[in-house]
């Protein structure tokens, strides 16, 4: 780590707070803000039934952008989702323009429509659990994501979501 | 009309008998043993995909009927299906859901399917082939040899599916069963050697069938925008719903405009062999298993029942075995899009069946669900349901408007 490192680190932990503050409050377009025109964004998990590591989704920053604006044509389950996000590790590299970082991330869903809401409404569920691993480009201080992989621990997804994790 | 009292409510709808059910098919805990019973342990039910034990010793396991159940690869390539049951004291043998035996177990060999309870062992046959301190145990009372596994029914067949009847004597075989509605895309599905190249499983507070009338009716294509815009055309609406015996079902096919989603794209490119660009087939069989083929991609749903309002449905998703990695990687693109549990449609669809679920309760009053849009045995005709629960009640001795009654057919029979 160069001597500007603790810099750097902390600008990427910031940009790994931010995003998750803004997909928590469904800010889409504050999201894609922290990312670069570059960025890739993909969900994963691995399924030992099939023996396969799969892809559950995946998109360019236009992509991601054009999911989001498309949500208000599709119907959704309203509950929503919020994050608890622990940054792991951060690796900046020689030349301090990149870095990689690894994050704990739990999903949980604060039920609102659910099955019932008159039952379900207020309580709060274990939706996800997984990881984020995170490539940064770091340029003027700012760490922007150039790549997220979502890397879920979980095949069972029961009714999914539309919204980006 | 106004909205009506409870005797209104509750007064049979003013349709043919056999145009729509009782709800207390969906919720009652009788019902729902009783079609264990006389359904899944008779009907053949695609459990996994052969390229999910591509080599030999490789194993899945799975469950039917509240009978777990173990498909092997065996040496000879043979894919053999039996309970995972041990038959010395009930254990079930295998833990995982998919391996291999070519490594021994801890407490048994390689190459062997080994119960960690006792160290008994079997053969990819079935075969009792280790009993331990069996002579000093059983003298000559019992031996391996009369101590084999539960063999089952099992077929590959239909594209590399792996199909298993708990049924010894099946009153009919698989291609009797469903050869006929599989016709539409026989060719196609047999062509090449296909790959599962997604899974995932969703478990869902309601009845199994309510996921099975979702996949077989398609009145619901107003909930998805992507359907609506990339598919409401006179090609569409002309599209045939026709119903096989057995209570299968099958909707022809037309050529989908992908592109007309914001952001998506035609699938013409990677067309499964022998089809036309861009076409939709869906296959439903009875009770609760759906092949869903559009242009790129095969979807295969595989319904569990849990209990009365509860199912679990395993999701997957197939490609060609010869597939380039960027073929693959656009197969699996395109079947996420709108099928992935991050896609379009998927999550819709498990909405609207988790809130039939949740109007349909154990308890809840009976209610009656209507199928009885008639337009020409089309799409949005309802046949597919009407003759899946004729069938239904002909298994079950019961009238599925009903269910306390016997069967009888009805004019919906005949159609």
């Amino acid at each position: 780590m160069q001597a500007n490192g603790h810099d750097k680190t902390a600008a990427v932990r910031d940009s790994i707070y931010r995003a998750a503050l803004a997909l928590d409050d469904q800010r889409w377009q504050d999201w894609l803000e922290l990312c670069a025109p570059e960025f890739h964004y993909k969900i994963t998990s691995f399924s030992p039934e099939i023996n396969k590591d799969m892809i559950y989704l995946q998109g360019t920053r236009k992509e991601m952008d054009n999911l989001v604006r498309m949500l208000p044509k599709h119907n959704t389950d309203h509950s929503p989702l919020h994050r608890h996000t622990s940054v792991y590790t951060i690796d900046v590299s020689e030349d301090g323009k990149t870095a990689q970082a690894v994050s704990s991330v739990v999903f949980y869903q604060n039920m609102l429509d659910g099955n019932n809401s008159h039952i379900e409404a207020g309580e709060t569920r274990l939706f996800l659990a997984g990881r984020y691993v995170d490539t940064f480009a770091i340029e003027d201080g700012a760490a922007k994501f150039v790549d997220r992989e979502v890397k879920l621990d979980n095949r069972r997804l029961d009714k999914g979501s539309h919204w980006p994790l | 009309m106004p909205a009506r009292n409870h005797n209104q409510w509750s007064e049979a709808p003013s349709l043919k008998t056999g145009e729509w059910v009782d709800s207390r098919i969906y919720s009652e805990q009788e019902i729902f043993e009783e079609e264990n019973e006389k359904i899944f342990k008779h009907v053949w039910v695609p459990v996994c995909h052969e390229s999910e034990l591509p080599k030999p010793y490789d194993f899945r396991t799975a469950s039917i009927g509240r009978e777990p159940i173990i498909i092997c690869r065996g040496p000879d390539n043979e894919v053999r299906a039996f309970l995972n049951v041990c038959p010395h004291r009930g254990m079930l043998i295998e833990r995982r859901p998919s391996g291999s035996f070519l490594e021994g177990q801890p407490s048994g060999n390689p190459k062997r399917i080994t119960c960690m309870f006792h160290a008994w062992q079997f053969d990819m046959k079935g075969n009792c082939v280790y009993v331990a301190r069996e002579k000093e145990g059983y003298q000559d009372r019992l031996c391996k040899e009369n101590v084999g596994l539960r063999r089952l029914r099992c077929e590959v067949k239909f594209g590399g599916f792996v199909w298993v009847n708990l049924d010894d004597n099946p009153a009919q075989s698989l291609e009797e069963w469903c050869g006929k509605p599989f016709e539409c895309l026989r060719k196609t599905l047999d062509a090449e050697p296909l790959e599962v190249f997604h899974y995932h499983k969703a478990i869902v507070d309601t009845n199994y069938k309510l996921w099975h009338d979702t996949n077989s009716e398609f009145y619901h294509d107003f909930m998805h925008y992507h359907n609506r815009v990339t598919g409401f055309n006179d090609a569409y609406f002309a599209r045939k719903n026709e119903a096989f015996d057995n209570g299968h079902v099958v909707v022809g096919t037309f050529e989908v405009n992908y592109e007309n989603y914001e952001g998506f794209e035609s699938r013409a490119e990677l067309s499964f062999p022998y089809l036309p660009p861009n076409q939709w087939y869906m296959i439903d069989l009875f009770p609760g298993f759906n092949f869903n083929l559009r242009g790129s991609a095969l979807r295969c749903d595989i319904v569990t029942p849990l209990g009365p309002d509860k199912v679990m449905i395993e999701f997957r998703g197939l490609g060609l075995k010869k597939d380039t990695p960027e073929e693959r990687m656009t197969r699996i693109n395109h079947h996420n899009s709108i099928w992935g549990p991050f896609g379009r449609n998927l999550h819709e669809d498990l909405i609207g069946v988790a809130g039939q679920g949740a109007t349909m309760r154990p308890g809840t009053e009976p209610r009656n669900i209507l199928h009885g849009r008639h337009e020409n045995e089309t799409i949005h005709d309802e046949i597919g349901m009407r003759h899946y629960y004729d069938v239904w009640g002909r298994w079950m001795n019961r009238t599925p408007s009903e269910p306390d009654k016997p069967y009888t057919a009805t004019a919906v029979a005949a159609e």
